[in-house]
């Protein structure tokens, strides 16, 4: 053994004493750092589920809601409304459950709520309820016309731009600006009310943009004419032209 | 709220087109340009230090010991600007204590350790131990035992012990040189793997990272030795410095060509991103990218290397040109990381709008921290240059 010893060059036995130095100090350090029940269920310590569940609680959640307003929340099941939570608007009321009567949840009345949603912004998806709150309404709370547990009010939007902000702002930009939206779709009441199964029509003949494009259109003359004939005549209109803002190229 | 408002409403004025909200401002700045920019010019003056002992290129000898040093100080370094970055720098050490080897970032503490412990550190001890005893002989007080406990006490000067030392220092390179590799590929493979961004995901990305890496190893080393010699009244190896012009040319080359043929590749396929990219190298990037980087960085300094290798010049006109190209070199490649880092977050995920990355002076990622960060590796390296002389004249027989 001791011969055996001997071979080893000095840098190696140094070296190998600098390395178990450091594995032990590793494996040291490393047992005080992680926590005992790191990894027992997954990367990360188990005991933090108990911690964050001995957290104190806040928000009672929507069943508890429903057990003593069940009517309500059969109204809010039928609107647009029905994958929001109760407290998504009234705020965290698991006290009201233990003290119906000393705490009131709350009840957001005044018109800087409900834009924190539909307030125009148009990174939001296309359909989705979007208002000017400066020029909508402007001296009326939202829940004077919206209910807000089912808020498609009772008599529906008027203008497409409601919903469409995107759309309208971009045409209002347009050569287009000043053509009503039914003039190219034809939209039924039902879609005011369910959007998705009714949905709106679009031009698909090349003749109803030449209503006013055409060369022998009777339309004024400083509209843009084009050949439909020749005018690459084996595509819809609106398949190369952006009809609410044509000039885009 | 309102102080949040002012700080991005300066910035508004400078978006163009459509950005999301969460893109106006940019989250990575100088500080993430510098952390490749540093890993890189590690991998660089390793690469450079193994052509010495692995490829036995004998005019590189003045410039290996200086390379290694160059290499350790800059690596110590090159964390630093990830972890100032951080908001709670303290919890880096968790991804080196809890690893997930699912994660890229974390992986790479291991790289980053194996390299500095296992290659780096490890191949200087070998390279100096007979030196540092002999040092350590002659030497008196805290210095003396500095050296004695940098070579672990070791005292072994024997023919046999020197012998094994230059194996073991040529065994490290060979395993070095593939870590090296990983090490800066990894930090391309960091940028190259972000699949949402277009300017980043490129499989090309890593060894992009990594020839670009190699050329500023190069360069600053032939910087540091043609600044130190003079001030140490040597006289500059001229053979050395035509061997390093040399190697900086042909890694320009591969460089130069990989980073046209990522520019080709994206310009044929021609992905949805393909204008707001265009855009963006011909507004925001435009004087950073062609102008310096390519042109200044990489064009101009070849043709002054070619011109050198072709024309038979004296000797002191061909140091001058060596020094600006180096110089050059240098200033391209940071703009190259820049150009990445910056580049990749200025145009919006929307292809639709370009953002402006507007830089601070004081705080932590302003332009005053990141000189700092960049001047530590140099007053490292005058440190270890004072306790392990790279020179010819303080080896000893």
């Amino acid at each position: 053994m001791k011969n055996f010893l001997s071979k080893i060059p000095e840098q190696v036995k140094r070296l190998s004493v600098l390395l178990v130095i450091i594995v032990i100090g590793f494996v040291v350090v490393t047992s005080y750092l992680v926590p005992k029940d790191f990894g027992v269920l997954g990367h990360y310590r188990a005991s933090a589920v108990q911690s964050n569940a001995n957290k104190e609680m806040h928000y009672a959640g929507q069943e508890l809601c429903a057990s003593c307003h069940e009517d309500i929340l059969k109204t809010k099941m039928q609107g647009y409304h029905k994958n929001l939570s109760c407290e998504v608007c009234h705020g965290p009321s698991l006290k009201h459950t233990d003290e119906p009567d000393q705490f009131k949840p709350n009840k957001p009345r005044d018109r800087k709520f409900c834009p924190i949603c539909h307030e125009y912004n148009p990174s939001r998806p296309t359909g989705f309820p979007q208002i000017t709150s400066a020029s909508h309404n402007q001296r009326k709370i939202c829940v004077t016309c919206h209910n807000p547990h089912n808020p498609t009010p009772p008599q529906t939007p008027k203008e497409c731009e409601a919903c469409h902000g995107e759309i309208a702002r971009t045409k209002s930009f347009s050569a287009h600006a000043d053509i009503p939206c039914t003039r190219c779709h034809e939209a039924s009441e039902k879609h005011k009310l369910m959007p998705r199964e009714y949905l709106p029509t679009k031009p698909v003949k090349r003749e109803f943009c030449g209503g006013c494009h055409a060369t022998d259109a009777k339309s004024a003359p400083e509209i843009p004419r084009i050949d439909l004939a020749t005018h690459e005549p084996r595509y819809v209109c609106w398949q190369c032209h952006y009809p609410h803002l044509p000039e885009a190229k | 709220m309102e102080e949040i408002i002012q700080h991005l409403t300066p910035l508004l004025r400078d978006v163009w087109g459509y950005i999301f909200p969460n893109e106006v401002e940019l989250h990575w700045g100088l500080l993430i340009v510098l952390y490749p920019y540093l890993t890189g010019l590690v991998a660089g003056a390793f690469i450079l230090a193994s052509l010495v002992k692995v490829f036995n290129v004998k005019e590189l000898q003045p410039t290996y010991r200086l390379a290694m040093l160059t290499a350790l100080s800059f690596l110590l370094v090159a964390p630093l600007p990830l972890l100032a970055h951080l908001g709670h720098p303290e919890r880096a050490l968790e991804i080196l204590v809890t690893p997930n080897s699912t994660s890229a970032m974390a992986m790479f503490g291991f790289v980053y350790a194996w390299y500095l412990m296992a290659v780096l550190c490890l191949e200087i001890w070998f390279e100096y131990r007979k030196d540092i005893i002999h040092w350590a002989e002659k030497e008196k007080g805290i210095k003396k035992w500095i050296h004695r406990a940098i070579s672990l006490f070791s005292k072994d000067v024997s023919e046999a012990s020197v012998k094994f030392d230059k194996k073991w220092v040529k065994i490290i390179t060979i395993i070095g040189i593939p870590s090296a590799f990983l090490l800066h590929g990894y930090v391309g493979f960091i940028f190259g793997s972000i699949k949402a961004n277009p300017w980043w995901s490129s499989v090309l990305m890593p060894i992009v990272f990594l020839f670009s890496a190699i050329v500023s190893g190069i360069g600053m080393v032939l910087i540091i030795y043609m600044i130190v010699t003079p001030f140490r009244g040597k006289t500059l190896d001229i053979a050395c410095l035509d061997k390093l012009a040399s190697f900086l040319f042909y890694v320009m080359i591969i460089d130069f060509t990989l980073e046209s043929l990522d520019f080709i590749h994206r310009v044929y396929e021609s992905e949805e991103s393909i204008k707001i990219l265009a855009y963006l190298v011909s507004d925001k990037l435009f004087v950073s990218l062609v102008v310096i980087q390519v042109i200044m960085g990489m064009l101009i300094p070849l043709g002054m290397i070619a011109v050198m290798k072709i024309m038979k010049s004296p000797a002191e006109l061909k140091k001058m040109i060596y020094f600006i190209a180096a110089i050059l070199v240098e200033i391209g490649i940071f703009t190259t990381r820049w150009n990445i880092v910056i580049g990749g977050q200025l145009f919006s995920k929307s292809f639709r709008g370009l953002t402006v990355y507007k830089m601070t002076f004081f705080g932590l990622e302003g332009l005053l921290a990141g000189l700092a960060i960049l001047a530590l590796p140099f007053v490292i390296l005058f440190v270890l240059t004072k306790l392990l002389p790279p020179w010819e004249e303080a080896k000893t027989n």
